[in-house]
């Protein structure tokens, strides 16, 4: 299923919470919107589920206005990051609520949940009321209640943000293998960018109601639009450095620490180093600025002592200091001094 | 504390006890001085006066069938309105506005209703009916209701009425099925309430009933002081009656009444 936005914006009481948004999903995408709070992309989502009205312009579903057609009609699943079990339902009735309301009978209704329960491995949790769950076995049961039925699309508002690191890792990957098997459209909010990299197929970056930038993972890693997305994917984030007439940004990969000098290299000094197992994040003072390298694990250095950095320079980037809008990435290197 | 407790339990049980005892002793000894407190000679001859030869049966039915209805209007309703003033933004700050005007019909008191309400029910012939009881006190019963439930209402979490409607179902099957059997505690304490509050009413009673088939319970009751003798057998027996319906109602309930009265303050 396809989905438009079209020139929509959304105020609360003066307040614009998404600013002209355009924005089209094809047919069996994985969505990612991706920002800080208050970017405007949980309002964005409930705006397409037509939990919020748009103030103005026009939100399409295949081709069709859905502005003023009431959520029930719409035709679309959405797992809440409270997951919104019904408390004084068991499992199985929670999973089968969408069926019942549909009114499906009643045998084809338990088949559809036994096949569900039994793809999430929840089987054995059917009798049970939502509050003697834990918090992935919830999640679990929130997004059987999305796929018990064949909705248009699937819209999941942060639905991971509630697990503990390990569960998330692990329920990260259940999640693209289950869009990838039922090819369902998928619109996913989110404001961890390591959710939004690894499960889109195009992410949008939000920022202040604005949308920023609209692309594949690797496209927005690769070749930010401004310093905002720049800075807000990738972690550690990317380095910045004032330079005459632009902001330069490089990566943490892109910079090589050397404990020796070398032709070309800057000199910096250690702050401080994060051994994180398989690599050592190096926070580094060069000058008044701080930049943080990866370097390998067995990274020798210790605080304060004097190392010496090569930057790789077609990896650069440079943004219009005041707009923040990048001009380029291949700029003479010449231009900037530390 | 607990002799607190004690003090307390026995100035509000001492006059029920009085008017049991009262109830099952005879005329004489009812008046005998000093009061035999515990030891009399029981009987049932009051009982018998305001069931049998008096139509205290017919006041009970009638107070049973007015307190019923009315409360479950009041709850329809009410409910309703408290849902609608809970979860839908209206226009002009109604939703403030709205509230604040129901809740303003509960601060004159209510002999400022009297004499009008009686005039309109005499105009639309409803005069001695229990009809006129039952419209009065669901009228009188709704903005509790509204109240009470518009705070049940507004403690539920959105998301779970969200959910139901993003699962195909309308607003008010979402109230059915979702909402309503959360809020159930809440429901239930305020069904309690609306019930006493009809079944004792006394003074609308008075007011718009003066024959026996549309009479209740307390204005049957009061109607035993007459200007020559005040009959305290009959009246303690019909009170005694009066008490158990009432009394069995909210222990049944007691459960909801205790979650339903502290539903704000811990959230389950």
């Amino acid at each position: 299923m396809s989905i438009e936005f079209r020139n929509v914006t959304k105020t609360f009481g003066g307040v614009c919470v998404v600013e002209d948004l355009s924005l089209e999903v094809r047919d069996g995408e994985f969505i990612v919107l991706l920002g800080p709070s208050g970017c405007g992309k949980t309002t964005t989502l409930r705006m397409l589920a037509g939990l919020e009205t748009a103030t103005s312009g026009d939100i399409l579903i295949n081709g069709e206005r859905v502005n003023d057609v009431p959520t029930q009609h719409r035709d679309l699943a959405m797992v809440f990051q409270s997951y919104a079990l019904y408390p004084h339902m068991t499992i199985a009735e929670n999973i089968g609520y969408p069926l019942r309301v549909r009114k499906i009978e009643k045998a084809d209704r338990a088949a559809r949940v036994q096949r569900v329960a039994a793809m999430l491995e929840i089987e054995s949790l059917l009798e049970r009321k939502p509050r003697q769950l834990s918090g992935g076995e919830r999640q679990r049961v929130a997004l059987a209640r999305a796929i018990v039925r064949e909705p248009r699309a699937y819209l999941m508002d942060e639905p991971l943000s509630n697990l503990d690191a390990r569960l998330r890792v692990q329920m990260r990957g259940e999640l693209k293998r289950l869009q990838h098997q039922l090819g369902t459209t998928t619109i996913y909010v989110t404001h961890d960018q390591a959710e939004a990299m690894t499960l889109a197929s195009r992410v949008a970056v939000m920022k202040k109601g604005r949308l920023q930038q609209f692309d594949t993972p690797l496209n927005i890693y690769n070749h930010p639009a401004n310093k905002f997305v720049a800075e807000f994917v990738g972690s550690p984030s990317m380095n910045f450095i004032d330079g005459e007439n632009a902001t330069i940004g490089i990566r943490p990969e892109h910079i090589q620490v050397l404990t020796t000098p070398e032709d070309g290299a800057i000199e910096a000094r250690v702050y401080v180093t994060e051994l994180m197992g398989n690599e050592t994040f190096v926070f580094l003072s060069v000058g008044a600025n701080r930049l943080i390298a990866r370097a390998p694990a067995d990274f020798p250095a210790d605080v304060d002592t004097k190392v010496w950095l090569k930057l790789a320079n077609d990896k650069l980037h440079f943004f219009d200091p005041v707009s923040g809008i990048t001009k380029g990435t291949k700029q003479e290197s010449s231009e900037f001094k530390l | 504390m607990y002799l607190a407790l004690v003090a307390a339990l026995v100035f509000a049980l001492a006059p029920v006890y009085w008017m049991l005892t009262i109830s099952f002793k005879t005329e004489g000894e009812q008046f005998a001085s000093p009061p035999p407190w515990l030891v009399f000679t029981p009987t049932l001859e009051h009982y018998y006066d305001a069931f049998v030869t008096r139509a205290f049966g017919q006041y009970l039915l009638t107070s049973a069938i007015v307190a019923v209805t009315s409360t479950a209007c009041a709850l329809v309703i009410g409910t309703l309105a408290a849902y609608a003033l809970a979860r839908f933004e209206l226009p002009l700050k109604l939703n403030r506005r709205l509230s604040l005007w129901i809740l303003s019909t509960r601060m004159f008191p209510a002999i400022v209703t009297a004499v009008p309400l009686f005039l309109m029910m005499r105009d639309v012939q409803l005069l001695n009916t229990r009809a006129a009881l039952i419209i009065v006190y669901t009228a009188f019963n709704l903005p509790f209701v509204v109240w009470m439930m518009r705070g049940f209402f507004a403690d539920l979490p959105r998301d779970l009425e969200e959910a139901a409607l993003v699962d195909g179902d309308s607003r008010l099957g979402a109230l059915v099925r979702v909402v309503l059997p959360l809020v159930s505690p809440g429901l239930a304490a305020t069904a309690v309430f609306c019930l006493i509050v009809s079944w004792n009413e006394f003074l609308f009673a008075l007011v718009l009933t003066q024959t026996d088939a549309a009479m209740t319970l307390p204005v049957g009751i009061a109607g035993r002081v007459t200007q020559y003798e005040i009959k305290w057998g009959v009246m303690s027996a019909a009170a005694s009656v009066a008490i158990v319906p009432i009394l069995v109602f909210a222990l049944a309930l007691q459960k909801y009444l205790v979650r339903g009265l502290s539903m704000g303050a811990v959230k389950g």
